[in-house]
């Protein structure tokens, strides 16, 4: 209480991102009760009748569902471990440039890609990877037959991941280049001093130094396990990857707007929710204790 | 050109929006159709003319689907535009747009209104849009007003198309107004002008298809990167649906039902009981035939994965695909591009029988009206217009051509034999059997437009629609739709087509929950195996996959429908 007024103004700071939340994430909250209801338009969210686990019931035994969920995770996982160790490398190698010049450009134009909409980058991915893309056409100089690369579904999460460490790499990395620079550089030098080699210095100190910050990231990324980059997939997919592509947001989109099933959508929906909150809780916890990190 | 249709559903739009020219006809003798029909009106118990100016502005407001790269006049938008003022000035009617959403994400946007039950007064819905209102209670019921103030000729209209409103009555309510489908079925097109450098034959069956196919991409017609038969693109389908069944353009329907496979549709198996098309043995016959022609590379090979199929098209890649009569509205482009690219349809291929086999589309759009809206009867008045000659004034107000883009709420709205009609009198008018004025231009008046610009564009021999001999630069907007009649519409008229109509045509109650589990199953086998990423067996899983979660259940309850 007593430091109040020196906290008023920090307060006032936060108020709009407080009404944005609740507006647009608590507000719209109560449209859950349609994963427990028949939904019906016309009678509105309250007045519709409730069915209670219905929906959830029928999620579950839907042979999709187990698919959807898995193709998901696995995507997520992928993109999360790629995020994690790509940026880092990426930030690592960069950081033993010494012209600055050269250093200052190179982090501009790779996270340009991050501004592009995935509409834009997907339309260039698949003309790439088209079957007579340049891929294709480098690969025939090697007597390689073509391939429809976005045909194959074993293939084509891994385009996907790809494509999305490609965009985001330089972006995530921006952080490490602020780690990075906080190292006190007395440390090199004393280092230097004492004899250890370029690579000793990186191992012993540059990686230590950042490493609270990496975990810090990938914990807290966990929370985002259940998000597999809708828009991302929606413009690159196709029935035939289906059974490696197809992912919750995906199928909501389906279910939920294109034919309708407004309950079961947003029971799925829901449990993605759910399982979400579970995971930020855990991964909240596991970045307290493991680089003491700490919001409360 | 000032209009430049690129894609289908505008294709579709404008194609239909011959019958908005129909209505915008100019009259010489406006009071021959308004007198009669307020004479008749008056003989009901109250006095109501159809076409009276409400006494105050009356606000209509809709949600619109837009054009985004359509021209409008000087500053006119879709909201404000020479119909909309002429509604407002001469019948009190003020349109405005509550949304507006591009086509191609209209659908889209309706399902959230629909969902969210936040709707505008008045909109056109598919046909699953329709059911989910009827059944969330959201509609206002119609029969009155539509009783009340319909005009004779709107009435005559559905009279001449039967079954049409009875589609849309749901225990004696009627709650839409349905379009007036006009009829279409897949036929092949091809360049003609390679077919004839090859000294080839027009194809009869599939086998003819193949070798023609064959023969294109051997004798590089297009290039080095000529493709054989193009159809499917990223988003669209195999082929058409019972819930798309006017969806013709661009996919590979015909080689389905030249085997009498009938996928995506409900039809009767030999013992007289439903069954879905889709899991026939005809249909696997087709799909290893297309399989065969895929691995042989007669079939392009990004089929579903192209962002747009017409491109290739247009760049002159490829000269086989699918589409209906009206598919020279979007090869504009491709003319320009190349002027000798002489594009023909065909009645092919044929089944064993010498049978030319379409499915049958149904409905297509509706006008529904939200429930409590206090004017409802605005919105029939809205249709009368439009279905209707136009007065004088409105002749001198707009004296232009009106499409979907600037007539709000815009439907087909015609006689049930519209498109012959137009197609025969514009023959007869071009040879001269028959003269320009003995054209029924009151009920067909779009058949009159065509056939009183058709001089200008057809050049001699008047039989022969081969490019060459159309005139483009004289009347350029008149090329388009003529072309599409002439080229397309005679071809297709005069065909003798054995329709198969779909058992069910709306989703049945285990559907809404089941469908879209079902059509992902069947959308990914059948793509898979095409592609030869899954055997031929794969089918047979499929079949009994789909029986299992739920093809059993929704196979009884169409068979119920029957």
């Amino acid at each position: 209480m007593l430091n109040r007024g020196i906290y008023k103004h920090y307060y006032l700071m936060l108020l709009p991102g407080l009404l944005w939340l609740a507006f647009f994430n608590l507000l719209p909250m109560y449209g859950v009760l349609m994963a427990f209801k028949d939904f019906n338009p016309g009678l509105g969210i309250l007045k519709s009748e409730w069915i209670g686990l219905e929906n959830f019931k029928y999620m579950f035994e839907l042979d999709d569902s187990k698919q959807v969920f898995q193709n998901t995770i696995f995507i997520a996982l992928l993109k999360m471990i790629g995020n994690l160790i790509f940026p880092l490398l990426f930030a690592l190698m960069l950081n033993e440039v010494k012209n600055r010049l050269f250093t200052r450009s190179v982090q501009t134009i790779v996270y340009l890609p991050h501004f592009l909409s995935w509409v834009i980058v997907a339309g260039i991915m698949l003309d790439i990877l088209s079957y007579s893309g340049p891929i294709n056409q480098i690969l025939s100089l090697f007597g390689v037959e073509p391939t429809l690369f976005f045909a194959n579904a074993p293939i084509f999460p891994w385009i996907v991941v790809f494509s999305d460490v490609w965009k985001e790499f330089g972006f995530a990395a921006i952080i490490y280049f602020a780690a990075l620079t906080s190292i006190n550089p007395e440390m090199y030098e004393a280092a230097a001093i004492d004899g250890a080699s370029q690579f000793k210095r990186l191992t012993s100190i540059t990686l230590p130094s950042i490493l609270p910050v990496a975990v810090l990231l990938g914990t807290l990324s966990l929370g985002n396990i259940l998000n597999a980059g809708f828009d991302q997939i929606f413009n690159l997919y196709n029935p035939s990857v289906y059974s490696t592509g197809d992912i919750i947001d995906t199928w909501v989109y389906r279910a939920g707007l294109l034919d309708m099933q407004y309950g079961l959508a947003t029971a799925v929906g829901l449990l993605k929710s759910v399982v979400g909150l579970v995971l930020i809780s855990v991964s909240y916890g596991l970045a307290y204790r493991f680089a003491n990190y700490r919001i409360f | 050109m000032k209009k430049n249709f690129k894609t289908l559903a505008v294709g579709l739009v404008v194609a239909l929006s011959l019958s908005a020219c129909a209505n915008n006809t100019p009259s010489d003798n406006p009071s021959s159709n308004l007198g009669s029909n307020s004479g008749s009106n008056l003989a009901t118990d109250v006095a109501v003319n159809p076409f009276e100016k409400f006494p105050e502005p009356i606000e209509v407001a809709i949600g619109r689907g837009i054009d985004p790269t359509y021209k409008y006049e000087g500053e006119d938008t879709a909201e404000n535009n020479l119909y909309t003022r002429w509604l407002k000035d001469s019948y009190n009617i003020v349109i405005k747009h509550e949304w507006e959403a591009s086509v191609a994400d209209y659908g889209q946007k309706v399902s959230l209104a629909i969902g969210s039950n936040d709707l505008p007064d008045a909109m056109l819905v598919n046909e699953t849009q329709l059911r989910q209102m009827v059944k969330a209670d959201q509609l206002a019921d119609l029969t009155e007003v539509y009783n009340k103030f319909g005009t004779d000729r709107l009435k005559q209209i559905y009279e001449s198309n039967p079954g049409l409103l009875e589609g849309v009555t749901f225990d004696g309510k009627l709650y839409a107004l349905p379009e007036t489908t006009l009829p279409s079925a897949p036929l092949t097109w091809i360049r003609k002008d390679w077919l004839d450098k090859l000294g080839l034959e027009a194809p009869k069956t599939l086998e003819d298809l193949e070798k023609i196919a064959k023969a294109f991409i051997d004798n590089k017609m297009g290039g080095d990167k000529t493709l054989g038969i193009v159809g499917t693109q990223q988003g669209g389908s195999l082929y058409s649906t019972f819930l798309t069944s006017g969806d013709h353009f661009m996919n590979f329907s015909p080689v389905f039902f030249s085997n009498n496979a009938y996928p995506g549709i409900w039809v009767k198996d030999k013992d007289g009981n439903a069954v879905y098309g889709s899991t026939t043995a005809e249909t696997r016959e087709s799909l290893t035939k297309l399989r065969d022609w895929y691995a042989s590379g007669i079939l392009d090979k990004e089929i579903g994965l192209r962002k747009s199929t017409q491109e290739v098209i247009t760049s002159g890649q490829a000269g086989i695909f699918f589409g209906p009569w009206w598919t020279p509205y979007n090869l504009t482009d491709s003319i320009k591009n190349d002027p000798n690219a002489n594009w023909r349809p065909y009645i092919a291929p044929v089944d064993d029988a010498g049978k030319f086999n379409s499915n049958q589309a149904t409905g297509s759009s509706y006008i529904v009206v939200k429930k409590n809206y206090k004017h409802p009867e605005a919105v029939i008045k809205m249709i009368n217009i439009h279905v209707s000659e136009k007065e004088e004034s409105y002749k001198t107000a707009v004296g232009k051509e009106l499409t979907s883009q600037e007539i709000p709420l815009f439907l087909i709205m015609g006689l049930g034999d519209q498109l012959e009609y137009a197609v025969k009198s514009t023959q007869k008018v071009l040879t001269g059997e028959m003269k320009l004025e003995d054209v029924d231009k009151l009920n067909y008046g779009f058949a009159y437009e065509l056939a009183s610009h058709v001089k200008n564009v057809k050049t001699e021999p008047f039989d022969n629609y081969d490019i060459q001999y159309w005139d483009q630069q004289k009347d350029p907007d008149f090329f388009t739709h003529l072309y599409s009649h002439l080229n397309g519409g005679s071809t297709f008229v005069d065909a003798d087509i054995n329709y198969v109509k779909s058992l069910a045509t709306a989703q049945t109650k285990t559907m809404q929950t089941k469908w879209t589990n079902l059509k992902k199953i069947e959308d990914e086998t059948f793509l898979k195996i095409i592609m030869g990423s899954a055997p031929i067996e794969e089918f047979d899983a499929f079949v009994e996959k789909w029986n299992e979660q739920g093809g059993d259940q929704i196979t009884k309850e169409v068979n119920e429908l029957k």
